[in-house]
């Protein structure tokens, strides 16, 4: 079991990187927790990626799941603490600069002109996740159909995931 | 900070966004619209315009649901207030996410919710691919933008290079542009 020290470092470093809506968290945490240090398997990483979509809270929740999978529930507490320290610390910071914050353009454009590689790194994610871990007709026809329905109704992803869920018992 | 602000007591902070935290299901959006009508309408903690700055910068700094949070917890009630603001917000979806986690890691083997998770796996892939085509949609304009994302997306999957590499690569480019429209304007 990895020692606590360990999962704060690695979860404060992610926690510091991780720009654009959160997303970019996808291909990180899968990088990190299944290829580098093997605690969970891509299985394991894509139910977390379903089981902290079950939740309000925003998807880097997964940092809880991941977490817990490496230390238990402590492990879970510290990898949530830790991965939104960073981005807290700076909230505190702007908004006690807010007033002088505005014109500082720079920022806010080199952040926005780095988005695009954010869009072609979670592109990449699904890419990935998709050639090792889906398999057989009808893994697609559930691919296709959640698709047509995250994209074109307004249906919230938790109801569409519970959803899967039930089918999934039903049919397998 | 506002004289009449600083009678909000933080444990009113705390309930109030652990009940966003709570009841906000639908995720990101649907959570800003929702502490939008509790803090600006419903308590007028905040002002909209004010709101609105807050949620700029919560969106370029990763969770912006949690930001928004910590930046509204700060204008009531300065650092105390933004931590307190934060962690209630956060608290409720991290109690789910361990009790899921350890149902999870306890019954993993369990048939049926194998099967159940064999469903939703499909499903979370087309989440991704939903998302990545919104976003693109919105963030890709231009030649340059698109040489980008498929510069991101190869390097990764076809040349296997480390995510985190890549976004700092990206970073490194974008502010090189940046000041170098500065200079030139």
């Amino acid at each position: 079991m990895p020692a606590l020290l360990t999962l704060a470092w690695i979860y404060f470093r992610i926690g510091l990187i991780f720009v654009g809506g959160g997303y970019v968290l996808i291909p990180l945490l899968n990088h990190i927790m299944v290829d580098q240090y093997h605690w969970l398997s891509l299985r394991e990483f894509l139910d977390g990626l379903a089981i902290s979509q079950l939740t309000p809270g925003p998807l880097a929740m997964l940092a809880t799941f991941t977490g817990f999978r490496a230390g238990g529930f402590w492990g879970g507490l510290v990898a949530t603490v830790f991965i939104f320290i960073p981005c807290c610390v700076l909230m505190l910071i702007i908004g006690r600069n807010y007033h002088r914050l505005k014109n500082i353009d720079i920022i806010r454009h080199t952040l926005d002109g780095l988005l695009p590689a954010v869009v072609g790194l979670v592109a990449a994610a699904a890419w990935n996740l998709g050639a090792t871990s889906l398999s057989g007709f009808k893994e697609f026809i559930l691919l296709a159909a959640g698709f047509v329905i995250l994209k074109w109704t307004k249906l919230s992803p938790m109801v569409v995931i519970l959803g899967a869920g039930g089918i999934g018992l039903l049919i397998n | 900070m506002n004289g009449n602000l600083s009678k909000v007591s933080l444990a009113e902070l705390f309930f109030t966004f652990a009940k966003i935290g709570l009841t906000g299901f639908g995720g990101g959006m649907a959570i800003v619209a929702l502490t939008e009508r509790i803090c600006v309408k419903e308590k007028g903690w905040i002002s909209s315009e004010e709101f609105m700055h807050g949620l700029a910068f919560g969106q370029i700094l990763g969770p912006f649901s949690l930001n928004v949070s910590t930046f509204i917890g700060h204008h009531v009630r300065g650092i105390a207030g933004g931590i307190v603001a934060a962690i209630g917000f956060i608290l409720p979806s991290f109690l789910l996410v361990s009790l899921f986690s350890w149902l999870y890691f306890t019954f993993h083997k369990l048939p049926q919710l194998q099967a159940a998770l064999k469903g939703t796996n499909p499903v979370v892939i087309a989440l991704i691919v939903v998302v990545a085509i919104d976003m693109g949609r919105k963030q890709i304009k231009g030649i340059s933008s698109m040489i980008m994302a498929l510069a991101a997306f190869c390097a990764t999957v076809f040349f296997k290079f480390n995510a985190a590499w890549v976004l700092l690569a990206a970073a490194a480019w974008s502010l090189g542009i940046s000041i170098y429209r500065r200079e030139s304007n």
